[in-house]
């Protein structure tokens, strides 16, 4: 019983330090909300956000599914 | 895919079509952080008579900086009424840079009107596009207005 509860500590020990090294991908987005105001119709209004990557890992944007 | 301490733009287009009213969009960005996706938010009132908006009316309200002929058109101006009873200061909150610049007066009297000058780049004169920069009252409510830009290029 004991040797199994060691087992099983050294295990998820293994893991912890395993998803340290490896790192895990961050990202940040410093402004979330944008307020264009009164507009007018028929119009398109444009806006840029900026992604950082902020993580141990490389980001990959898979895709941007519209609101 | 985006390196450790790299960043990158994401430009978000609304097309105000013929919404009424205030409008909401919450565009999802999926990575492999993981789950829940990340959002960014962004709102407009859009306007039935934009000819007729308080405190300030623009006009035109929509610019058109077309070119249809080697003339170069890089410069137009707009003006910038005060309908209220208070000066105004209008500022930039949001412009894309790299095309245009816009010169607002610095103070727009209670009852006047102000002209503003929006000028082309050097480096966007052969470019077509459709964009958008937006001003920022300093009155209580902080009203704010955006106006979109649209230029076509059509060489002889």
């Amino acid at each position: 019983m004991k040797k199994s509860v060691i087992l099983i500590v050294l295990i998820l020990g293994l893991v912890l330090s395993f998803s340290l090294v490896q790192g895990a991908p961050r990202l940040t987005i410093p402004e979330t909300l944008f307020d264009f105001g009164y507009a007018p119709q028929n119009a398109k209004l444009t806006h840029v956000f900026w992604l950082h990557s902020t993580g141990d890992d490389t980001l990959k944007i898979i895709r941007v599914k519209p609101g | 895919m985006l390196a450790v301490g790299d960043s990158t733009r994401l430009e978000i287009i609304l097309h105000t079509k013929r919404y009424k009213n205030k409008i909401i969009k919450q565009p999802r960005i999926e990575s492999n952080e993981g789950q829940p996706d990340k959002t960014v938010k962004i709102q407009a009132e859009i306007l039935i008579q934009p000819d007729s908006t308080y405190p300030i009316v623009i006009s035109p309200y929509k610019l058109n900086i077309s070119q249809f002929g080697e003339k170069i058109r890089d410069e137009m101006t707009f003006k910038i009424q005060n309908v209220s009873d208070q000066d105004l200061k209008a500022t930039i909150v949001d412009i894309p840079d790299e095309l245009f610049e816009v010169k607002i007066p610095d103070k727009i009297k209670a009852g006047k009107t102000a002209e503003a000058v929006l000028k082309l780049r050097e480096g966007s004169l052969e470019q077509s596009f459709e964009k958008t920069f937006t001003i920022e009252l300093n009155d209580e409510a902080k009203t704010r207005f955006s106006i979109p830009v649209h230029r076509a290029m059509r060489l002889p």
